[in-house]
């Protein structure tokens, strides 16, 4: 019963134990449907909404920036392409930093299938360093 | 206890087991059916469903209005929406040429520079009309009623025929809850609105592709291999070596995009037709776009795509991609009309000069080289994408 009594407090405690991390770094958007990405400097943790992106779709993405050793960072700016066919999306991303510190990148459309490079800019005081990730759709 | 339920699993093993190899051997296939790898019938898979659900236009207020649509098939085949009483959109768009005219140009008080677009399936685009000036099937209808070299009526032509005309005017209410009031230009908009709703009515019906997609999809085989081998082998291609669904994709079979083809922008000497560049210009100067006080969408998502399009120079040149159902009873073809028939329009694809073509990249269109059966082919499949249309119809009375 003590055994019992005891792994039913762990596992409450352990989403509190883990808390104080995510207010500094929080990279829970990056989990199930999102991903993460990071650099040496920079960790960067983002979902699409809606969560399925479709060929021709507008959709946005939600996202958190920040730094490994906890300088204030910021998102400058988002762009897409197809590396293989060297062209870019037909419509160009807005961003907007809501209360809670994530960013909103709205106006995203791939319009074709296959490979896409989403590209960040990031920055941290004056250094800026471009952050990528490639999303395949078929 | 332990024999008997040992036994019992070997009988279900065995069953199970004979049900699956027995169904090829119980129902032969008609004709072969290529080895369609899992790949391929993921991309095949991306074409369908269809039909899609009717059209929801959030800009649109009466979109999918009974009423509204009833008033927009009264309208669209009235001529006094012309400037001379002569032309009504059906005069272009006829049902009998699948809702465009057969002709390479169109013919308005002038010959145009460009194809009159089949309607088919037009409400489930996201632009409209051959450079996407038109970002709502209504916003595009109102483009041919004020155009002087198209229908060219003006907005107090419209507005007093919809005031003056009783039947209209009833037609009118029933579509929007009031009588015609004495704005001019929000009843243009709202004629053209109920012309949307009319027009988004258009749905092609399903095709031997659709039943061959399906069951390809559902695994089976047998309904899958009455689809003709060359369409077979043609669709293989087309979402295989020849790569047409980069964006000719999804159930209409376009992105919805522009692409520049490779078709000369000439339309004469020392003048071009700028395609999408020209097309984003008039759209942004448009105070009928969806960025404007007309749309009646509320939320801000249908301007979505309005609010972030971005003029690049690479939309030189750039014409929407045309869907593909029912295409191959129409034609001509190309956005000028230029290619006469399905076999030009393939031969076009296989033979394109990449000197046309400016491309740093892997270029999206390139010289197929395709041999004469794979060209055949290729028509085969697309042929596929066709079926007979049932007769419409006569238009129901307005008012009774």
């Amino acid at each position: 019963m003590k055994l019992l009594l005891a792994l039913v407090a762990l596992v409450f405690a352990t989403p509190m134990l883990a808390m104080p991390a995510l207010a500094d770094c929080p990279l829970d958007l990056g989990r199930g449907t999102g991903w993460v990405i990071f650099s040496d400097h920079y960790m960067l943790a983002f979902r699409p909404d809606p969560v399925r992106v479709e060929v021709g779709e507008p959709f946005a993405l939600i996202l958190n920036v920040c730094t490994k050793n906890d300088e204030p960072a910021e998102l400058v700016a988002v762009e897409a392409q197809m590396p293989e066919h060297k062209h870019t999306m037909n419509y160009k991303p807005t961003i907007a930093a809501s209360s809670d510190g994530r960013y909103r990148v709205e106006g995203l459309v791939f319009h074709m299938p296959g490979r896409w490079e989403l590209s960040f800019d990031v920055r941290a005081g004056e250094e800026t360093e471009r952050l990528s990730h490639d999303i395949i759709l078929k | 206890m332990i024999r008997r339920l040992l036994a019992w699993v070997l009988a279900v093993a065995a069953t199970a087991g004979a049900g699956v190899s027995a169904q090829p051997l119980a129902q032969p296939l008609a004709q072969p059916l290529l080895d369609w790898t899992e790949e391929e019938v993921t991309l095949i898979a991306r074409h369908g469903p269809w039909p899609l659900p009717p059209v929801r236009d959030p800009s649109n207020r009466v979109s999918a209005s009974p009423a509204a649509v009833r008033l927009g098939e009264h309208l669209f085949y009235d001529t006094r929406l012309s400037g001379t009483g002569q032309t009504s959109c059906a005069t272009c768009h006829r049902p009998d040429r699948n809702w465009s005219d057969g002709l390479a140009r169109a013919q308005g008080t002038v010959e145009l520079d460009r194809r009159t677009p089949s309607l088919w399936n037009v409400g489930y685009g996201p632009w409209f009309g051959w450079d996407g000036a038109g970002d709502s099937l209504w916003a595009q209808s109102i483009r041919p009623i004020l155009d002087p070299r198209e229908m060219g009526a003006g907005t107090g032509r419209v507005a007093a025929l919809l005031r003056e005309d009783a039947t209209l005017a009833c037609g009118y209410e029933k579509a929007f809850g009031d009588r015609p009031g004495r704005d001019d230009e929000r009843l243009l908009v709202d004629a053209a609105k109920a012309l949307a709703a009319f027009q988004a009515t258009l749905v092609t019906p399903r095709t031997p592709f659709d039943v061959f997609r399906d069951a390809l999809v559902n695994g089976d085989r047998v309904a899958a291999a009455r689809y003709p081998l060359a369409a077979q082998r043609g669709l293989r291609l087309f979402v295989g070596a020849a790569s047409c669904n980069a964006c000719h994709f999804g159930p209409r079979f376009t992105n919805g995009e522009f692409g520049d083809v490779g078709i000369p922008f000439f339309v004469r000497p020392g003048e071009v037709d700028s395609g999408r560049l020209g097309g984003l210009a008039r759209l942004a100067g448009s105070p009928f776009n969806l960025l404007g006080s007309h749309s009646d969408d509320t939320t801000g998502e249908a301007g979505r795509r309005t609010r972030h399009v971005q003029r690049l120079h690479s939309n030189f040149g750039e014409f929407r991609v045309p869907g593909l159902r029912q295409t191959a009873r129409g034609g001509p073809y190309m956005h000028n009309g230029s290619l006469a028939s399905l076999d030009d329009v393939v031969r076009h694809y296989s033979e394109v000069s990449p000197d046309r073509l400016h491309s740093d990249g892997v270029p999206l269109v390139r010289p197929l080289g395709l041999s004469a059966e794979e060209q055949g082919d290729l028509v085969a499949f697309l042929r596929s994408l066709d079926a007979e249309v049932p007769p419409r119809p006569p238009v129901p009375p307005l008012c009774p």
